[in-house]
Formats: C-alpha cells, structure tokens, sequence
C-alpha cells in the first residue's frame, strides 16, 4: 500500500515539475529515439523496438535455448557518511549463470566500456548474432532496456528483455551469488558512473 | 560432482554437530546463504562459537512484506533472565549488522520490536547473547527488496523536518512488580546513503541514529547501537521494570552529531 503511495507521490511530483521525460507515469511510457540518458530508476515502456519483451513465462520457455543472460543491476556503493568502521559487505544475487556487468545499462557510457560490454556479449554468444540474449536489472530499470537497444543496434537479432528482473524471477526460483564480471570491471577502474 | 560436494559437505557438518536451521532440503542457494552467514559471524563475532538455537530467540517477521523499507519484526525471547544483549543481522544488506541491543537492569528484555530495511530476499538472524556469555541464533527466511535505495516520497528537508523529536506511549498502566511495555518513536530520517533524490539525482547521504540510550532513574534499560538498516522514524517496543524513579529518559545520537534527548514521565503505578 505505502509502495502504491510513494509510487503516486512520485507520478504527482512530475507532473508538478512539467517532466514531460517518460518516467512520470507508469503507463504510456514512450520509447526514447535512443539510448534513455535518465535516472536508471523509473517507469519504463511496454516495450523494445527490435526486441521481444519477456514475462518469466516466456523466459522459462527460452532458458532450454541457453541464452545468454545478462545482468545490469547497479553496484551497490558504500554510502557516504557511513563511518569507516562499519562493515560494508555488499552482496549481489543473480539468475543462476547470469554474466554481471554493473551499470552496463548507463548512458552515456563510456566508448571503451561499451566496447567490453559488446566483447563480452559476443563471447558469451559464441560470435554468434543469432544467438538469443536476455538483457535484465530490477523493475522498473532502464539499464536491462538501454543493454538490450545497445545489443539491437551491435546486429543481434534475438534480443529479449526481461523487465520484472532478478526480482521477477526469484518469486519461484533459486537465485545464485553473482561476482560482478572480471573482464568488465577490468575495463572498469574506476571509470563507470553510477547512476 | 557438485551434488557429490554437496553430500559430502552436509555430511561433514552433520558430523561436527553444527545445526544449520536454514538448510531444510538443501540446494547451492542453501550452501551459499550459509557461506554468506558464517562471513557475516566472523565480522561480527570473529571467532566466538555461535549455537543454533531456535528457542533462546525467536523470530517475527513476515514471509513477505509489503514494503520493504518498513519490515516489521518482533523478537522474543525464552530466557529473558539470562539475556545481557541481543543482535539482529539481515544477511544480504550491504550493512548486515541492523542493530546490537544491550540491557541494563531496568530492562525487561522478553520482546523487542522494530521496523527494518531489507534490500533483497535474505536471512535474518537474531543472536541472543547471554549474561555468561554463550551466543544463541536463530533464523528466518523474509522476502522483500528494495528496501535500502526505496526513497521516502519526499525531499530531503521535508523528511528532516522535526528531526529528534520523540513520543513514548506506555501500554496501560505501570503496575509495581510487573513489567511494562512501551513504545518509543523517534522523528528521523535514518537515510541509508543508498537511496537516491529523484529530482537531483544524487544520493543521500548515510544520516542514521548510532546510539539510543534509553535510562529508567539512573538505570539503563537498554542501549542500542543502530544502523542504516533500521527503518526511517524509527519505532521500538520494549519493557522495563517499574521499580525505578523518576522519568525514562532518552539520548539519541546520529552519525552527524545531531543529538537529542527527552525525558518521559512514567504513568502513575495504580493499586
């Protein structure tokens, strides 16, 4: 109940603002020519030109395809003003097989980032374009749809994007520890913005 | 192999008589929580024997809660005699250690209650700590997310406006010899650090009470170490022995040096 509220006070606060951008309502929202440049957080569109949108029905129907899953959800960041002597031990649960590359959804990101990201993914396909790719975060994540469109415009042809992400999908299953992936953070150092 | 590891591994910590409450029908994810708890102890605990025990401590929590960033959960405990501290640790938060609870002598510790922020499906665990020093666990699996980045629907200085004020209900009336419940509230953001200003798009920085003493006389009832786990307002419900003199009074100190303290006056003890 006090979700649906914030979630109203939210869709009223930009209204208030004039935002026209597409993350003030939950309905409607209309795909961005290109990458989407907002908050990673927020309303996102019904759908993914060139893509085929998910349930957790239809990702059950592709996982005997062994696609490649690819997972966006944002490191968590030690907080500021959390006093040095308190244990962060931030931890991160995924798909079972997942590849994560946090923040790989940003945008804008960083060419030689975005060069590692499309490295990997056509590692993880084999090279193979045709090869079905599932991009993913939380709900309500732009990042799983900006990955999905970077993977639509590198050429591949079977990209699907699961909205409800790992949240969707650890209702009726098993998820696993993801370690953020090496090659990516490699890439890393430092560079990605997190937000 | 792996399923072999996995038999040979349950095997082994059957044989060195470690009850593993969470490992009912065991699976990878079972083995993993695990690994994750037995991380979290030696942060915490370093290398001070933890003995499952579902009874010392147990655990309320909903299975799944509705919103994550106000988790309710009440924590009861069988020997409150014995009880010198209590810990409550949700597993999969970046900040695991949620809250540390000491009792003084005016305390009735037989139920603590309070409102947390779970970021993802996770184990909590409660550790009771006992006067002679043994350590008790128990455990609880809650389905919730998102609870740590949820945002409070607000700006920042509307969600700190009034901050340090307090209320304290008592639960009927103060009789002597018997102990009394009340709840303390306490006007205050508790932001994590985690969650984000939608219209600057920064993030807020950590701002969460660290310590809360709360003293009946000159006797501590308890003191609690808190984290930016505990849900903003935070609410506690507690009992105290009513032998005491004067007011409760509370100091209440956040990370920043905001410090605040009330004095509550004790409803008259009726015949």
């Amino acid at each position: 109940m006090q979700v649906i509220a914030r979630h109203a006070a939210f869709a009223a606060l930009g209204l208030m603002l004039g935002a026209a951008g597409p993350a003030d309502s939950p309905v409607n929202v209309p795909e961005p020519e290109g990458l989407y440049t907002g908050p990673q957080k927020g309303y996102t569109p019904a759908t993914l030109k060139g893509a085929t949108v998910i349930d957790l029905k239809g990702l059950e129907t592709l996982l005997p395809e062994a696609p490649a899953l690819i997972d966006v959800v944002l490191a968590d960041r030690r907080p500021e003003g959390l006093p040095a002597d308190r244990p962060w031990l931030p931890t991160h649960r995924s798909l079972p097989g997942a590849v994560w590359m946090p923040g790989a959804g940003v945008a804008p990101l960083a060419p030689e980032k975005e060069a590692v990201f499309l490295k990997r993914v056509a590692e993880l396909t084999g090279g193979d374009k045709a090869k079905p790719v599932v991009t993913f975060c939380r709900p309500e994540c732009w990042g799983s749809w900006n990955a999905g469109k970077r993977l639509i415009a590198a050429g591949y042809s079977r990209v699907h994007w699961f909205p409800p992400g790992v949240e969707g999908w650890q209702d009726d299953h098993d998820t696993a520890v993801a370690k953020p992936d090496p090659a990516w953070m490699r890439a890393d150092n430092e560079r990605a913005p997190q937000r | 192999m792996k399923r072999l590891m996995l038999a040979l591994s349950l095997t082994l910590s059957a044989a060195a008589l470690t009850p593993a409450p969470v490992l009912a029908g065991a699976t990878d994810t079972d083995e993993e929580r695990a690994a994750r708890w037995s991380e979290i102890k030696a942060s915490i605990f370093g290398d001070r024997k933890v003995e499952a025990s579902e009874s010392a401590v147990k655990i309320d929590a909903p299975v799944r809660a509705l919103d994550a960033a106000l988790v309710p959960i009440g924590l009861t405990l069988a020997d409150k005699d014995s009880v010198k501290g209590l810990y409550f640790i949700i597993d999969d938060n970046p900040s695991p250690y949620a809250a540390h609870f000491t009792f003084g002598p005016a305390a009735d510790p037989g139920e603590i209650k309070m409102r947390v922020r779970v970021n993802n499906y996770t184990n909590v665990h409660a550790v009771v700590e006992t006067k002679d020093g043994r350590l008790l666990e128990s455990a609880k699996f809650v389905k919730a997310s998102g609870g740590c980045s949820a945002p409070m629907g607000m700006s920042d200085e509307e969600a700190m406006k009034g901050m340090g004020e307090m209320r304290m209900k008592f639960v009927g009336d103060v009789q002597p010899g018997k102990p009394a419940e009340a709840t303390l509230m306490v006007r205050h953001p508790n932001f994590s650090g985690m969650q984000m200003n939608q219209i600057t798009r920064d993030y807020t920085p950590a701002r969460y009470i660290q310590k809360l003493d709360v003293t009946y006389g000159d006797k501590l009832v308890f003191s609690l170490d808190g984290d930016i786990s505990i849900a903003s307002n935070p609410v506690i419900n507690f009992a105290f022995k009513p032998e005491g003199q004067g007011p409760i009074k509370v100091v209440a100190s956040d990370n920043q040096d905001g410090r605040w303290q009330h004095a509550f006056p004790v409803p008259a003890a009726s015949n």
